[in-house]
This record gives structure tokens, sequence and C-alpha cells, in this order.
């Protein structure tokens, strides 16, 4: 593998995330899925410093995951888009350029549109998580494609109405 | 001000409509203390598990109601739970929410509760190990084993979980408070070691029983319900109509029963498949909870089983979990597939609430039953008659030193409303308002607390009683402990007077209690000016104490003169004298017609002669009333049916038999003036105690007083009849400068002697009083004239 082609590769990963994020934005989950690989889990977790563990708030591979997203307009969840801003800070290409690693941090938004009373509330936008994303991906044919993301957060303190994905 | 306008147009700034909606908020903000105050301050809380302070040394906090608390394991692995409050200044210590004292952190010692403040350290149990410059800074005033940290009630059980009471006083044990009600999970719970694996809280913009309420929606699917005492409830999916009883052990991970069990008022065990979840609840406001969610499993699970409830976990209980379209309840109120379980609930709260814990009887049975369990001293270590003591004052306490002085071998129980050990009232209007620097209260405690395990005295503070039984011989003490008694004594004590305009006004004071005290010596570090209205001997010494912090201090007297209820004209002269010397301004012969404040913060008075002044705190020190109401409304004779001192005997004993009344509370049939010293507090207690021993009741003192005025001190014996023409006083110069005395008489009778900064003279005048010996009034002023045998009985 040549130098450029490892660059070439970076910026390839640095693209797909940023392009997971806006797919995210506007809850496009096809487009999402379409990055990831088959064999791809995601999951939510977070330490707690109040119990001294690391914990998994979610987890799910592909075929779970799709079966959620269908079953979302099922559910009653908050209807407040999140805004996701993602800053990619390492990308370490691997395996003759077979695999990559990424850690990229992400600070979410809510923009309110239901809130407790949506009167008041709707329009305002409120910090809603904080945390990283520590991703995996396979590289075929120069094609970054993601095995998994673990979306490592700081909250634990996540009030009523949260949903996913991050 | 702003104005209220209806979409009509109309003004509505002041009318009943607007004035009603504060009046539902005022009360929705009180039942939230109430409930507080009631509920929170009383019941067994689920603060932790004990897998969250694995180790010796480590520590988790969290809070109950408005107390921020600290549970720590001892190097001996047992768990204590502590008030996260110092003692010294009342400063937060620990801030993380978890940790370790086993290293050393920047600002405090390995294996030690440091407060950063002023470096005061505490062990594992809450005792004070170390206080900076103990013996430079304090002497022998004080004494760290004196300030420990306030230990609360904390068992650990229950699937390991760490359960604190912020009573000293629980209706009832851990065990009883529970009874039945985890018996459907019971042995699961407790079958094998469990961890937390899970945690995360939220925040509910509802009330904590509306999500309470709300939360039985989700009962559904729960068919069966079990009810418990406490408003205690379980539900379940099992066939079984009666309590399940699972199996010996943890379910396994593909486990489906779910059993839920509600703890009252809001602490849920929920055994759902294969994981335990528990979620507890903190008010924060009247429409805000908190809500903390735990996930436990065996602490013995392969990571194969661990992910499996985890996911299952996750899936109902997580906080990414699918929000199930569940439908509005009709007009949004919590409206539950149960009503029953919501019934069984509110009658609890009801009963909380209104404090009607012995309603049918079979509760304050419960309780004296257990009450009788949870204090084995009383009742195995002493023998002989009980005896109960309402008031833990210098009244209280003397008599139960006395009574053990007479050999008395009974149990003796005191119960007081006061935080902390009982402390000497005449300090606080005095030094203690100059403290805040290195003075510590714990040097005017009224014993150390050595003395209580001694001598076998239980005392019980934060204790109110609230009623007396004198037919079944019993007192009521906080929510419905029932305490019996063979012998009560009610040393209650006065309470201050107010002027009505005062209260609620912030900045403005009455002191009695060493809280009132603590309140104007913190308010004092922020203020130039006080009014106090008052000039009677707290009135003065605060005045002195204030003025020697270098506030500005007027004093307003509507009597002609300042001391004029309780010291001779002379005497009065002379310390109006001192307070002008000292720079107090001093106003006598006029009233107050209003008191002025700002935003609710007193700002100043306006006299009656219409001249406002100005100050930034208000003290008011205008005479005490016996705290008589118990006794009155437990049909014991006072001076007048709606109150006034308890009327007892020569032996102390009121109207009715085997309740006694001594200190401020009482006064002697015979007797036409109440006295309000530490002097009669100590001698009507050493005559009730002699009484109840069946010794000879002794001999009555003249009475005595002092007080402290900058470095004026005043000693008095004898009590001046102010009001009567014929008392005239003569005036004695002292042995050193600066030294006299006012001797009073009637005809050549020695009546009273008010001595100042001379102590030989008031030795004197005390042994002339108390040997009926009269100096000739005529050679009294004559230095040289020794009083002591000079030939002068009194008639
Ligand atoms: C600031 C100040 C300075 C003073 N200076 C002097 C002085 O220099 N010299 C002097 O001789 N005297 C002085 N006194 C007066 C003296 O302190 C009192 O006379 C004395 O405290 C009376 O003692 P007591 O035990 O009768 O009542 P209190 O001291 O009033 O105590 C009564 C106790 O009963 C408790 N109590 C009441 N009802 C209940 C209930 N239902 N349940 C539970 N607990 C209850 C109260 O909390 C209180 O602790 C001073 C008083 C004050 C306030
Ligand atoms: S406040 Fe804790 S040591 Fe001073």
């Amino acid at each position: 593998m040549t130098n450029a082609s490892a660059v070439e590769i970076e910026k390839k990963i640095e693209k797909i995330i940023y392009r997971t994020a806006l797919a995210l934005d506007d809850n496009d989950w096809k487009s999402w899925f379409d990055l990831c690989d088959d064999a791809f889990f995601y999951s939510i977790t977070s330490f707690s410093p109040e119990i001294n563990k690391k914990m998994t708030y979610f987890s799910g591979n592909k075929k779970e995951l799709v079966g959620l997203m269908d079953m979302l307009p099922k559910h009653n969840t908050d209807h407040s888009p999140l805004h996701r801003h993602t800053s990619v800070y390492t990308v370490e290409v691997a395996d003759e350029g077979q695999s990559a690693k990424a850690i990229s941090s992400v600070t979410i938004y809510q923009n309110m549109l239901d809130g407790i009373n949506s009167h008041l509330d709707s329009g305002e936008s409120r910090l809603f998580v904080i945390g990283k994303y520590f991703d995996e991906f396979k590289i075929e044919d120069g094609n970054p494609k993601f095995l998994s993301r673990e979306t490592k957060l700081d909250n634990r303190r996540l009030d009523k109405g949260s949903h996913w994905p991050l | 001000m702003g104005q209220i306008v209806t979409n009509d147009g109309q003004n509505v700034s002041g009318s009943p409509k607007n004035d009603s909606l504060n009046d539902t908020l005022k009360r929705a903000n009180e039942a939230f203390i109430k409930e507080q105050q009631n509920i929170f301050k009383n019941v067994w809380v689920p603060v932790c598990h004990e897998s969250e302070l694995l180790n010796p040394y480590d520590f988790r906090t969290s809070s109950i109601g408005n107390d921020n608390i600290i549970i720590c394991r001892a190097p001996d692995g047992k768990v204590n739970a502590l008030l996260n409050v110092c003692p010294h200044r009342g400063m937060l210590i620990e801030r993380r929410p978890q940790g370790s004292f086993l290293e050393g952190q920047a600002s405090g010692n390995p294996k030690r509760i440091t407060c950063m403040f002023h470096a005061w350290q505490f062990d594992m149990r809450g005792n004070c190990v170390y206080v900076a410059r103990e013996k430079e800074g304090y002497q022998d005033r004080f004494c760290k084993d004196d300030a420990g940290l306030r230990r609360l009630r904390c068992s650990v059980g229950f699937g390991g979980f760490v359960w604190v009471n912020m009573s000293d006083q629980p209706v009832a044990l851990l065990e009883e408070w529970i009874g039945g009600a985890l018996s459907p999970i019971m042995r699961q719970i407790s079958s094998s070691p469990l961890e937390v694996v899970h945690y995360h809280k939220e925040i509910i913009q509802t009330g904590y029983k509306d999500e309470i309420l709300n939360g039985l929606e989700r009962n559904a699917g729960l068919a069966a319900n079990l009810f418990f005492p406490f408003g205690h409830f379980a539900s379940h999916n099992a066939d079984e109509k009666t309590v399940p009883n699972g199996e010996n052990k943890f379910p396994a991970p593909n486990a489906t029963k779910s059993v839920k069990v509600n703890l009252f008022p809001g602490y849920i065990f929920h055994l759902s498949g294969p994981t335990l979840h528990v979620s507890t609840i903190t008010p924060v406001s009247q429409n805000q909870v908190m809500v903390e969610n735990r996930g436990l499993a065996p602490t013995s699970d392969s990571e194969q089983e661990r992910l499996a409830r985890s996911k299952h976990y996750n899936s109902i209980f997580g906080p990414f979990r699918p929000l199930k379209s569940e439908g509005p309840t009709p007009n949004g109120k919590p409206e539950s597939n149960s009503p029953e379980l919501s019934k069984h609930y509110n009658e609890e709260w009801v009963r909380w609430m209104e404090k009607h814990y012995n309603e049918n009887g079979s509760l304050t049975n419960r309780v004296v039953a257990q009450g009788q369990k949870a204090n084995p001293n009383l009742e195995s270590e002493a023998s002989g008659p009980k005896v109960v003591v309402v008031g833990a004052s210098h009244a209280g306490i003397a008599f139960a030193d006395k009574l053990r002085k007479n050999n008395f071998t009974g149990p003796i129980a005191i119960f007081d409303r006061q935080v902390g050990g009982p402390m000497e009232r005449p300090p606080l209007s005095k030094g203690f308002l100059l403290g805040g620097g290195e003075i510590v209260e714990s040097k005017s405690l009224l014993r150390q607390k050595k003395w209580y395990k001694t001598n076998k005295v239980r005392l019980k503070t934060q204790s109110i009683v609230h009623s007396v039984d004198t037919k079944q011989k019993t007192i009521t003490v906080n929510n419905g402990v029932v305490v019996n008694y063979d012998k009560l004594v009610i040393a209650s004590g006065a309470k201050p007077r107010e002027l009505p305009d005062t209260v609620g006004v912030a900045n403005a004071f009455t002191l009695r209690q060493p809280s009132d005290a603590n309140a104007i010596r913190q308010a004092a570090n922020n203020a130039d000016s006080v009014v106090i209205i008052g000039g009677g001997y707290i009135g003065l010494e605060v005045a002195a104490s204030l003025r020697k912090k270098g506030m500005v201090v007027s004093v307003i007297e509507a009597a002609e003169r300042i001391l004029a209820r309780v010291a001779s004209k002379p005497l009065a002269e002379h310390f109006q004298k001192l307070h002008e010397k000292h720079g107090v301004n001093i106003f006598t012969g006029i009233g107050v017609d209003k008191i002025n404040h700002e935003d609710g913060i007193f700002a100043g008075v306006v006299l009656s002669d219409g001249n406002e002044i100005k100050a930034d705190m208000l003290i008011t020190g205008i005479g005490v009333f016996p705290d008589s109401k118990l006794a009155a409304d437990a049909g014991i004779e006072t001076q007048r049916e709606d109150g006034g001192a308890i009327l007892v005997d020569e032996a102390m004993q009121t109207s009715v038999k085997d309740v006694y009344a001594i200190g401020d509370v009482s006064i002697r049939r015979d007797q036409s003036l109440a006295v309000e010293s530490v002097h009669n507090a100590q001698e009507t207690a050493s005559i009730a105690a002699a009484a109840i021993t069946n010794n000879a009741l002794p001999a009555i003192q003249t009475p005595w007083f002092w007080s402290d005025q900058y470095d004026t001190k005043l000693q008095s014996v004898g009590i001046v009849p102010v009001g009567e023409s014929d008392i005239y006083q003569v005036a004695r110069p002292g042995k050193k400068e600066g030294g006299i005395s006012f001797w009073s008489y009637r005809d050549e009778n020695l009546i009273a002697v008010e001595v100042v900064n001379d102590p030989a003279t008031y030795m004197e005048a005390r042994q002339c009083l108390d040997t009926k010996q009269s100096p000739d009034p005529k050679q009294i002023s004559n230095r040289s004239y020794s009083p002591i045998d000079s030939g002068g009985a009194r008639s």
C-alpha cells in the first residue's frame, strides 16, 4: 500500500463519517445502512462514575436495527429533531489497507418540537448529549464500510424522551 | 408592579381570581415542604447498593429531601451513613458522587473524610479525628470528640441495598417497614450477591406522586395485586393468586416472570424476566422528580449471561428503549388500571401528611411493641419506673442529673425537638454571637456526650412530643411513635414573643434557641446596623455583642426606662450610661408603629413619633411566654384556660398525678411571679427529682441571676419588686474600681441586691439573703461597713 492510498482512505473515512451524520440528522436510515457492512454492530455505552462501571445502554446488529427502524413510526418517541456536530479526530488504517479505526467527537443538539408544552418549548435548541464515536471499518476495493460503531456517551442523566440512533 | 389583564381586557391584578392562583401555588409549595418533612425525613430510602462501595474506604454520596448524605464502608466492612455536612461551619464535605478515601486527596489525608474548608477530618464512622489548631485555637473549650458527623440510621439488606432513614426514631425498623412486601422476590434477590450493572437517571417534569401513579399504568399485564402495610404493594403476572414464592436462585437469562413491588412513597423493585430493575425517586420541587434507575445482575454471571440480561434490561428500562405507543389517557390524568393500587397508595400518603399514624390503633400498638424492641437499653440496662422528660435544656438536663445523683436506677429518656446536643442558653446572647471566628459551639454544651452514656440517659433530639395521654401514660413523638412513662416531667420552657408584623420578614429574628443564635450570627456577619426592640436583659446583651462587632445598634424600649420589668432604677441608669458610652442609641418611652421591609427583607422601623430608623436587621426581645400547649391540650391545669405557665405544687407536681413541670414552663401555685432563669430551672429540677425519688425536698434558695454586657458583669440575688413604690435602693461602692452594688430595701428589710463587677460583694449579699440578714440601710453605702453578721435580722 502506498502512502497516497492510505491518505485517500483516511479522506474517504472522514467523508463517510460526515455523510452518516447528515443521514442521521435527516432520519434517513436507509442511506446510513447503505454505508454499513452486513456484519455491522451498533452500541451506545457510557462509563458511570456513580457505580464505577462501563455500561451498555443500547446494542444491536444490522438486522435488529433495520427491524427497529421499521417499527419507529409505531413508537411514541419524542419528535424533536437531533442535530449532530462531529469532528473526526483520528483515523488509523491497518491490515494493509483492509481495515481502519476512527475516533470522532460528537455533540448532539435537540431542536425542540414536542417538549412538555410545545407552545413554549418548540423551536428552542438544547444540548442533548456529548460523547465520542469509536468506529471500525472494513475496506474493500479502497471503499470503507462501517463494521461497528460505539457511541460512548458522557451523559448518565438522560431525561424522558431520549431516542436513538445517536 | 406588573398588571394581569385577561383576554377580554379586564384588569384582574389583586382580584380574588388572581389571589387564588397565588394561593394555589403557595399551597402546592407548602404541601411539598410538608411532604419532605413528614414523609421523606421518616421513611426508609434505598439510597444505593452495596456494590457501589465495594471496598473499605469506598464512599457514595446521595441526598434525601434537602439533606446531603454520604455512605462509606468502614475498615471492618460495615456500611455507615452520615450527614455530609461539616459540623464546623455546616459546609458540604464530599462533592464527588462516588470514590475512595483510601488514597490521600489534594486536600485530605488517606483514610479520612476531610473537609476542604478548614481541614477537619473524620473517620469512616463519622468520628472527628483531627481539628486544625485544636489546642491553640480552642484550648480546653472544645474537644474533637464532641464534633462528629451526624450518624444516620442505616441497614444493608433486601438484595444488598443500603437503606437510610433520616429519623433517629423511625416508626418501624427496616424489617418491619418492608414487612412482607418484598417477599414475592425475596428468595431470588437474596440467593446470590448482586451488583449494579446499569445506572441512569432522569428528571421528570411532574410531581413524584403523579409519576408513581402514572407508573401504575405501566403495570398492564401484571394481573394480580397484593397489598402490604405502610402503603406498599406488589403486582405480578404469575398464575398464583397468592404471593409468588420464586425459586431460591436469581432468574435465568431467559426468564419471563414479572413481579413489581412498589415501596411507599416511590421505590420500585421490579424483577422483570432475567433482570432486577430498581428505581428510586428524589423529589426536586412540587413538579419535578429525579428518578434513578439501577439494573442489577448476579456477580457470578458469565459474559454471555450478562449480555442477554443487558439486552432485556435495555429494551424495557434503558434510556434508549423504544417507547410504546399507549395512547393518551382521557383528560391526560394518571388513571390506573388498578384503582385499588392508587387508593392504597393515597391512603398511606394521607396518613403521613395528616399524621394520623395511630388512626385505628393497630399501627400504634405495632410501633409500641417495636419501639421497645428497638431500644433494648432502656428496658434491660436499667430497672425501676420509667421517667420521660420533654425538653432537654437547663431544666430537663439538670433534672436527669439530679435524679441519677439521687440514685435513681430506672430508665430516663429525654426528648427535644432541637437538633444537636443541648446547649446552654445564656451564652447565646453573649459570646456566641461574637463567634464565627474561633469560638466553637461545643464549649456551650450543657453536657458532653460521655455524660449521657455514663448516666444512662437516653437523649432523643429532633423529636417533637406531639401529645400526652395522661390516662394511658403515654406520649406521642414525631410520626406516631408512642412511648410509655411512669413519671412524666414537662420541661418545655418558654417561647419568645413575636411582633405580628415581623413574622415572615427576612432578617428579623427572635432569640431563644441555638438555631436562632446561629441565624443571627450569620446575618450579623453581613449587616452593618441593627434595631433591637426591647430593652430587657436579652436585648441589651445582644446590643453589647453586636456593638462589639462594630455594628450601629439602636435599642427601642416602650417603657420609660430600660430593664423596667427586671431591675431597679439605679441599675438601669447604670446600664443605660454603659451602653451610651459604647455608642448604642437607646430610645425609651417610645413604641414601634411600623416594620418596614423591602421585598420581604427587613429595612427599618417607624417609631410612634414618626421618626424612622433604617437598619439591616431586627431582633425582637420583648419577653417570653410559657410553652405549655402540650400540657394544656392534655388537660393539665395551666394559669389560664388558654395557656400561661403550668401550675404545680411545692413538689413540682401538676394537677395530674405523676406528671411534673419544671423550669420556665412552670409556676408554683403560691407564686405570683414566674422566674425565668437558669437558677430557677436547676432548683425546680432538684425539687422534682427529690419528689420522684422520695427524698426530702431541698430548701428553696434566694433566686439569682447574671448578665454579661461588654466587660461588665452583673450578678443579682433576690427579686426586685420593680412596680412597688415602697422599695428603695442604696448604692454601695465596689471593692475595686468600676464595681458598685444596689441594695433594695422595703423599710429596713433587705429584698434584693444587684452587683456590678464585684463578685465578693455578691457572695456577701447572697449570704445575707439566704440567712435572712438585713444589713443596716443607713450604713451599707459605707465601704468599710461589713454587711455580714452586722446584727440586722430580716423581719
Ligand atoms: C439568649 C438567652 C440568654 C439568657 N441568659 C440568661 C442568663 O444570663 N442568666 C440566666 O439565669 N438565665 C438566662 N436565660 C434564661 C434561661 O436560659 C432560661 O430560663 C432557661 O433556659 C430555662 O430552661 P428550661 O429548661 O425551663 O427551658 P428552655 O431553655 O426554654 O428549654 C425547653 C426545651 O424544651 C424543648 N421543647 C419544648 N416543647 C417540646 C416538645 N413538645 N417536644 C420536644 N421538645 C420540646 C425545647 O426545644 C427546648 O429545648 C437566657 C435565655 C436566653 C434565651
Ligand atoms: S467547615 Fe469544615 S472544617 Fe470548617
